[in-house]
C-alpha cells in the first residue's frame, strides 16, 4: 500500500503558493501603477522596457511567474547606466548607504542613524564606476562600482572609511529626504529605507542630528515636532 | 508505550539483499525531488527581481509582521510535531490519536509556512547581505527541499528506522533556524507587534 497523503500535503502546498504567487502578481501591479509618483521606472528615460512587463503581467494575471526581469535585464545599453535605486549596509553593519542613479548621475546617502550622515554627488562613468564627493569641502568621498543589480564601494567619511553593499532597492524601499521650517527651526531629514523594512535615517533641527522617527514607506508621511511632512524620493 | 499501527515504515530490518535494487530509487528520487526544490527555490529567489511589495493581510501593521506570525505558528506546530513523533516512537507515553496530530499538525505547519516562503521569493529574493540573513536564504530552500523528501519517503515501506527520524529532524532543525533568524530578530528588532 503506498500512502498518498503525503502528496496531497505536497500538492496542496503547491496549488497554495501558485494562488499566493499569481495574488501577489495582481496586486503587485495594481499598487506598483498606483503609487507610480516617482518609482525607479517611472522616471527611466527609455519607456519601453517598463511598458512591456506591465503590460504582460495586465493581460495575463494569474502567470505564476511574474518576474519583470527578463524583459529589463537585457537591456545593457553600453552607453549609459540604468537608472535605479540601491540601498544596503556597511560592511561592519553601523550605518547603511544608499544610491541613486538618473541619467548618469547619482546622489548617494550615508547615515549611521545617530549623529553621522553624509549627503554625497557625481557622475556615474559607463562603466558603472562612480566617484562621488560630499561634505564642506567635498572631504568625504563614495567610490563604487555598479556590478549587475549591486554597488560595491568604500565611503571615506574622514576619519574612517567604511566598505559598503547596495543591492538593488525597489519600492518603497529606498532613498528619502524631507525639508522643512518647523516652528522656526530649519529641519532636514534623510531615509534609507532597506529591503527588509527597516530604516536609517537622521533628523536634522538647525544642523543639530538626531535619529529620525519612522517614515511611512509607502507614502514619506512622518511626524516631526507634532508637524506632518513629507518624505520623497531623492534624486539627483 | 503506544505505537501507531500505520508506522510501518519503522522497526523492520531491511529484508536480506533482495529489495536492494528498489531501495536504490526509494532513497535517489526523494533525493533528487529534494535537491531540484531546493536548487529550484534559490534560483528563482536569486534571480528573478524581487519586487519589494507584496499582498498583505488586513489587521497588520506590515508583511514582516504576518510573516513573522505566521512563522511563529508554523513553529508552534512543529513543535507539536517533535513532540507526536516522539509519541508515536514509544520515547513519550501518548495517546492513540497521536498519529493523527503528528500528520495533521504537520500539515498545518507546511500550509502555514508556504505563504510565509512565497513572499520571501517573490519580495525579498535570495539575499546574502549578511549572516543571518545568508543563513535564513540557504536553510529556507533547504526547508521546503527536506520537507518534500520527508514526505516522499513516507511513501516507501521498510525503510531503515532511522531514515525517518533523521529526516524529520532536519525539517524541524531548519525551521527552527528560520523563525530564528527571521521571526524571532523581527520581534527583538521591531518588538511584538501585530
Amino acid at each position: 500500500m503506498k500512502r498518498s497523503g503525503p502528496l496531497f500535503t505536497l500538492l496542496a502546498g503547491l496549488l497554495l503558493a501558485l494562488f499566493m504567487l499569481s495574488v501577489n502578481a495582481t496586486t503587485g501591479t495594481r499598487s506598483a501603477s498606483t503609487g507610480s509618483e516617482s518609482p525607479a521606472d517611472a522616471v527611466s528615460s527609455s519607456p519601453a522596457p517598463t511598458a512591456a512587463p506591465t503590460a504582460t503581467a495586465t493581460v495575463t494575471p494569474d502567470k505564476p511567474s511574474p518576474s519583470p526581469s527578463p524583459p529589463l535585464s537585457p537591456g545593457p545599453s553600453r552607453s549609459a547606466v540604468r537608472n535605479g535605486d540601491y540601498a544596503g549596509r556597511t560592511d561592519d553593519d553601523s550605518s547603511a548607504v544608499a544610491v541613486t542613479l538618473r541619467d548618469g548621475k547619482a546622489v548617494a546617502y550615508f547615515c549611521d542613524g545617530r549623529n553621522q550622515e553624509s549627503w554625497l554627488k557625481g557622475d556615474v562613468e559607463a562603466d558603472g564606476s562612480m566617484r562621488l564627493t560630499g561634505g564642506k569641502d567635498k572631504d568625504q568621498v563614495l567610490t563604487g562600482q555598479l556590478t549587475g543589480k549591486r554597488i560595491r564601494g568604500t565611503v571615506d567619511m574622514g576619519q574612517r572609511k567604511y566598505g559598503f553593499t547596495a543591492d538593488k532597492a525597489v519600492k518603497p524601499s529606498g532613498l528619502y529626504r524631507a525639508t522643512a521650517t518647523v516652528r522656526g527651526a530649519k529641519v532636514d531629514g534623510g531615509w534609507i529605507v532597506l529591503r527588509d523594512g527597516r530604516q536609517v535615517g537622521i533628523l536634522k533641527r538647525d544642523g543639530k542630528p538626531t535619529p529620525a522617527p519612522r517614515i511611512d514607506p509607502e507614502t514619506g508621511a512622518v511626524t516631526v515636532d507634532g508637524k506632518q511632512l513629507t518624505a520623497r524620493p531623492v534624486t539627483p | 508505550m503506544t505505537v501507531d499501527p500505520n508506522a510501518a515504515t519503522q522497526g523492520f530490518p531491511p529484508h536480506g539483499p533482495v529489495p536492494r535494487r528498489p531501495g536504490a530509487a526509494r532513497y535517489l528520487v526523494p533525493a533528487l525531488v529534494a535537491s531540484a526544490v531546493a536548487v529550484g527555490l534559490g534560483a528563482y529567489g536569486n534571480l528573478h527581481d524581487p519586487e519589494g511589495t507584496a499582498f498583505n493581510l488586513a489587521g497588520f501593521s506590515s508583511t514582516g509582521a504576518v510573516k513573522s506570525w505566521l512563522a511563529t505558528v508554523a513553529t508552534g506546530f512543529a513543535v507539536v510535531q517533535l513532540v507526536s513523533a516522539l509519541m508515536l516512537y514509544g520515547r513519550l507515553p501518548g495517546p492513540s490519536w497521536s498519529g493523527a496530530l503528528h500528520r495533521w499538525s504537520g500539515r498545518i505547519a507546511f500550509l502555514v509556512a508556504v505563504p510565509v516562503a512565497v513572499h520571501c521569493l517573490y519580495a525579498l529574493g535570495y539575499q546574502t547581505y549578511e549572516p543571518r540573513v545568508l543563513w535564513h536564504s540557504l536553510l529556507g530552500c533547504f526547508f521546503f527541499g527536506a520537507f518534500s523528501a520527508k514526505m516522499l519517503l513516507l511513501r516507501s515501506e521498510r525503510l531503515p528506522g532511522w531514515v525517518l527520524p533523521i529526516v524529520g529532524g532536519l525539517v524541524f532543525s531548519a525551521l527552527t533556524v528560520i523563525w530564528l533568524t527571521s521571526a524571532l530578530w523581527f520581534f527583538r528588532t521591531f518588538g511584538v507587534t501585530t
